[in-house]
């Protein structure tokens, strides 16, 4: 019991951890991928969005395989920290940033092609330079795609699995994440344990979904400036 | 200082084409006139610096603004322009109060240009009520009083007004008017006005341009120009026959007056009219070359040309 409840804190720690790191990083990305006229866009789209498409093991072996400590990336992690990236929670928010990408991206990138042309035209004659456009017009007006992708990447994180067993493992209060104390309890026959963290999991993704389409499931009116 | 503008350049759409060579003095306010689709906007767009395809050579008060004639080509983005643009489609922020958006426009003043003090402004342009509204909840004339209040307060070395008050009742347009001639003849900006309204045209500007299908076809005093236009507009109609009638009242403000026509006809002849339809009354005046029309009901530019 007091393993799960290690296995809650855990999980909702990398879920807020990944959720907060990626945010900053998405958000100029999608901002460019709605508004660049970039014929290399199509083909950042396409990576972005394939954590959506591949298998989470394929995912977590390329991760396993690319930041161990025996690699360039992996060592330079090592020399710097002391640890290892690979079954480790800073190894794990890695992980889940790639995997919850499309999470993030995909709500800004509708939210920000909602933002009119017309509108940054004005702003830009009224003296807005095109990054006071972004931080001063776009990023407000998009506060709805931002709660949608915050709420979609941490219930993503939230029920990550594939990708935490290939490269995390099941280490106590570093990796093992609640998908994997289910699993593990499953595995020992253990499904009074497994059926109250289901359950909890359950209710979390109905909960978080349902805080998506109550408040920002409306379309935003920004057409109309 | 000099306030030449040159303008030497093409742009290239799928659909059409602007040519363009003007050299103006803009010093005092200068009108822009010319039927819809002859490329009025395009050409505010062009000197705004929203149109970066723009092939050719831009020149305002000596900086150079757009030159793609010698390499490295040099194209100055709007934001760093010190160009104020009231769009006719108002253009508003979204998401923002009145006041916000004003607020948004004073932060990135620009030096060396309109300096309006913002109370004076919103006094001006009867925007006094709708400081705290949301922009989504304004009418059509409120958007572009605050579309025009927005462009001044942004101190621009250049305004570009595009059909500013078309959408508000003549009552408040009379007033505005009156109020843009004093702020834009006191003040050290220059102003290139679009308008289809020609007693607009006449009382602030000087002189004007003409356009016809995406060039300039004249340019001169706005006097002159107007009254060319008008006879070429309307080349069947006397305008000196116009109708006798003899005021009966009029109101408070001399906005509307009641008639009586010289014949005592009663208002269902021919004409089809029936009381409550508003009439045009051309005002004839004796030097028949200063006619003053009166500000609406009034056909549109366009179509006039297009008969």
């Amino acid at each position: 019991m007091a393993g799960d409840v290690q296995a809650i804190w855990l999980t909702g720690l990398l879920a807020l951890v990944t959720t907060l790191l990626l945010m900053p990083l998405a958000t100029p990305l999608a901002w460019w991928l709605a508004r660049s006229p970039s014929r290399a866009k199509s083909a950042i789209e396409a990576v972005v969005a394939m954590p959506l498409v591949l298998p989470p093991t394929v995912l977590g072996f390329y991760l396993l395989v690319m930041l161990n400590p025996d690699t360039f990336l992996g060592g330079l992690w090592v020399r710097a920290t002391g640890q290892a990236l690979t079954f480790s929670f800073s190894g794990l928010v890695i992980a889940s940033m790639i995997y919850s990408l499309p999470f993030m991206v995909q709500p800004l990138h509708s939210a920000f092609r909602a933002v009119p042309e017309s509108v940054m035209e004005a702003a830009a004659t009224l003296g807005a330079s095109p990054r006071d456009q972004f931080m001063n017009v776009g990023i407000p007006l998009a506060r709805r795609g931002f709660l949608t992708g915050a709420v979609l990447t941490f219930a993503h994180t939230v029920g990550e699995f594939g990708v935490v067993l290939m490269m995390g493992g099941n280490i106590p209060g570093e990796t093992r994440v609640l998908s994997i104390a289910i699993y593990e309890h499953v595995e020992t026959l253990n499904y009074d344990a497994a059926h109250s963290l289901a359950l909890g999991l359950l209710c979390f993704a109905f909960l978080s979904l349902w805080l998506v389409y109550r408040f920002a499931g409306e379309r935003v009116e920004v057409i109309r400036g | 200082m000099s306030h030449r503008l040159m303008i030497d350049g093409q742009l290239e759409r799928a659909d059409f084409v602007l040519k363009l060579t003007l050299d103006i003095d803009m010093s005092l306010p200068v009108g822009l006139m010319g039927a819809t689709g002859a490329g009025k906007t395009t050409l505010l767009r062009v000197l705004a610096g929203l149109e970066p395809c723009f092939h050719g050579r831009i020149t305002f008060c000596d900086e150079i603004w757009s030159d793609t004639t010698r390499a490295p080509a040099r194209f100055i983005p709007a934001h760093q322009r010190s160009v104020g643009v009231a769009f006719q489609d108002s253009r508003l922020l979204p998401a923002r109060t009145v006041r916000g958006n004003l607020v948004f426009a004073m932060h990135r003043a620009r030096e060396g240009g309109l300096t309006l003090a913002f109370d004076d402004v919103v006094k001006g342009l009867y925007l006094a009520d709708l400081l705290e509204q949301p922009t989504e909840s304004l009418s059509g004339g409120e958007r572009q009083r605050v579309a025009l209040a927005r462009a001044l307060l942004s101190r621009p070395r250049l305004l570009l007004l595009d059909e500013p008050l078309s959408a508000n009742d003549i009552e408040r347009r009379l007033a505005m008017l009156a109020q843009l001639e004093t702020w834009l003849s006191s003040e050290t900006v220059s102003v290139l006005y679009v308008s289809h309204a020609q007693e607009e045209l006449r009382r602030l500007t000087h002189q004007m341009i003409m356009m016809d299908r995406g060039a300039v076809r004249s340019q001169g005093a706005t006097d002159a120009l107007l009254t060319e236009a008008m006879k070429l507009d309307d080349p069947s109609q006397d305008q000196s026959a116009g109708e006798e009638a003899t005021v009966v009242a009029t109101d408070a403000d001399q906005l509307s007056v009641i008639l009586q026509r010289a014949a005592g006809a009663a208002l269902t002849d021919q004409s089809g009219l029936v009381p409550g339809d508003r009439v045009l009354i051309r005002r004839v005046t004796a030097d028949t070359s200063r006619r003053d029309l009166p500000l609406q009901p009034q056909p549109e530019q366009d179509e006039s040309q297009t008969e």
